[in-house]
């Protein structure tokens, strides 16, 4: 468990943010300049906080009061930076054994190797920094971090560098490794699609200031309608590769990939792991069970929630897994429909974008 | 000739003594230039550049005093030694140390630059403490433009005169650098022996500067494809 209470002042800007997090996966969420990247930093050390104090499972890192402060690099948090920072004068090997190296014998409770396996780098060991793509350098940088088998790991915007199929597929690899190690990660982002996808919780911190500390899709939808600014949101979710025809493939998702979607022909072999993608735009909401469409996809669910501000929406929809839904306020008003009502999403198959995991 | 391998030997005594106080002692003020924030760094930062500015000779002139039985240097010498320094090769070393302190700082102040600060932040949360991070990421990072520095440090003493004949004097076979020893050889008519001379120091001139020009465009070619990240 983590718990801090950090202030830093700085060039006119305050931060002032305290929380407990638990050992989930907390997404820290805010407009850029909102404090987020200073917050992880005064975690990780990097940053000398101006006041406050942080404890890491127990472990008081820094504290004003009492005079305490912990160097970095006996702080066992890991720390996943945007471009990977990797060290270009070392190989992937050698990157990925750089802070396991400097552990103890018996505090080396992961195998880089195992490690560097797990987040399919075993090809790719004698290669440099350079010669990776995004994806690859930012699997090694999670790889670097994981091998130090710390207590805690930061995300700092670790997907902003990487295009849309490479950051489905970063995000099931954290997913995996957060069911696998059970390592509490504090993940920073401006993208509300990623946090829904990944977080079990999100703080909102704006101006240096937390707003809010909730469920993902509940606190920033919520605070995104209010504030009429919402990106374009995906559903990101993992599926598994189903049947294919000539023109069609079947992906499963949901919880236990129960739920059959119909997407474009995809090349690849049934039981393929894959990450699926659907805009909320893209998505219509029935109340009734819709006949004789072409859209392929006509899925059953239920509302669990509705935000509504300045005439745009957008529902919560349980199909087996959470979709976000966007819609106007007439639609909404047209089809009468609120929370518990059954509701079926309708979505054509060429609206699916269907990512390698 | 016999003459010629001794002076260049002395020469080459000098400007290499000279260098082995310049790297590490020019590293720390880098160091503290580039990365470090604090009250008087623009007074070191012109304290340290200062020998370029100023005639050579006015560095020997004060250096000539401090190393002198009433400056500090003097005095601590005369306690352990029971002499001074001055005229000495020793004073000759510590004249070519000053006189290319700068360049060496100014090098390495470059090289430092090029390294991307975040790898030291990421290197430190990996657990790795502050020197370890200088030498497994910091210097291996930035060794072209260390050694190139270190050359440039290197054939500066080596060529250095005004500064070295007023602290060290021009003492045959105790003092006499190559420089010195041209300028007693021009000063006597003896110009052969003086071309002699002259002819090593470009050689050695040369072959320094092409060797530092090469590791500097490397480092800049290197330094260009280690800032990738973004796709």
């Amino acid at each position: 468990m983590i718990s801090f209470d950090v202030q830093l002042l700085r060039d006119g800007f305050t931060l002032d943010v305290s929380a407990e997090l638990d050992d989930g996966i907390t997404a820290v969420f805010g407009p850029s300049g909102a404090g987020k990247s200073s917050l992880l930093n005064c975690i990780a050390g990097s940053v000398h906080p101006t006041g406050g104090s942080i404890q890491i499972d127990g472990h008081k890192v820094y504290s004003a009061t009492e005079k305490i402060w912990v160097a970095p690099e006996n702080r066992r948090i890991g720390t996943v930076y945007q471009d990977g920072a990797l060290f270009p004068h070392l190989d992937v090997r050698r990157n990925i054994e750089f802070g396991w190296r400097l552990l103890p014998e018996n505090e080396r409770r992961l195998d880089p190797l195992e490690v560097a396996e797990f987040l399919g780098l075993a090809h790719l060991l004698e290669r440099k920094p350079n010669d990776l793509s995004g994806g690859e350098r930012q699997r090694v940088a999670i790889a670097r971090a994981l091998a130090t088998s710390p207590n805690l790991l930061l995300l700092d915007e670790p997907l902003a560098s990487l295009d849309g199929a490479r950051r489905g597929s970063i995000l099931n690899y954290l997913k995996r490794v957060h069911a696998e190690f059970k390592m509490p990660m504090v993940y920073v982002s401006h993208s509300i699609s990623e946090v829904v996808s990944i977080a079990s919780k999100a703080m909102l911190i704006r101006d240096g200031k937390v707003e809010g500390y909730d469920r993902p899709s509940a606190l920033l939808l919520g605070a995104a309608t209010a504030g009429g600014d919402v990106d374009s949101f995906q559903n990101i979710v993992d599926g598994v590769i189903g049947e294919s025809t000539d023109h069609l493939t079947t992906v499963q998702i949901g919880e236990s990939f129960s739920v059959n979607i119909s997407t474009r022909h995809q090349n690849k072999t049934p039981g393929e792991r894959v990450v699926v993608s659907i805009g909320a735009n893209q998505i219509i909401l029935a109340a009734g069970e819709p006949q004789n469409l072409s859209a392929r996809n006509i899925i059953k669910g239920v509302v669990t929630e509705i935000w509504s501000k300045q005439g745009k929406v957008f529902t919560e929809v349980d199909i087996g897994h959470k979709y976000i839904v966007e819609l106007t306020e007439n639609a909404l008003k047209d089809l009468g429909i609120s929370v518990g009502n059954d509701v079926f999403l309708v979505f054509k198959s060429s609206s699916v974008d269907v990512f390698d995991a | 000739m016999n003459s010629d391998i001794s002076i260049v030997a002395l020469s080459l005594q000098i400007a290499l003594i000279a260098t082995a106080v310049t790297l590490p002692l020019g590293m720390l003020l880098a160091w503290l230039l580039v990365r470090k924030k604090f009250r008087g760094k623009f007074v070191l930062d012109v304290v340290v550049s200062l020998p370029l500015a100023l005639p050579p000779v006015v560095i020997g002139y004060a250096l000539l005093w401090l190393v002198g039985s009433n400056g500090w240097i003097g005095q601590v010498s005369k306690s352990l030694f029971g002499s001074t320094l001055a005229f000495t090769w020793i004073a000759a070393a510590l004249a070519a140390a000053i006189v290319s302190l700068p360049l060496v700082v100014r090098s390495f102040a470059a090289a430092l630059s090029g390294v991307d600060t975040r790898l030291e932040v990421a290197a430190r949360g990996l657990g790795s403490g502050p020197w370890r991070t200088f030498f497994t990421v910091t210097l291996p990072l930035a060794y072209r433009g260390v050694i190139a520095g270190g050359l440039l440090g290197f054939v500066r003493a080596l060529s250095e005169f005004g500064a070295t004949i007023v602290v060290a004097g021009n003492i045959q076979g105790r003092t006499q650098t190559v420089p010195s020893a041209i300028f007693t050889r021009i000063s006597a008519g003896d110009t052969d022996a003086a071309w002699r001379l002259a002819l090593v120091s470009v050689v050695l001139g040369v072959a320094a500067l092409a060797v530092h020009n090469w590791l500097i465009k490397r480092s800049a070619n290197g330094n260009e494809s280690t800032s990738g990240g973004a796709q």
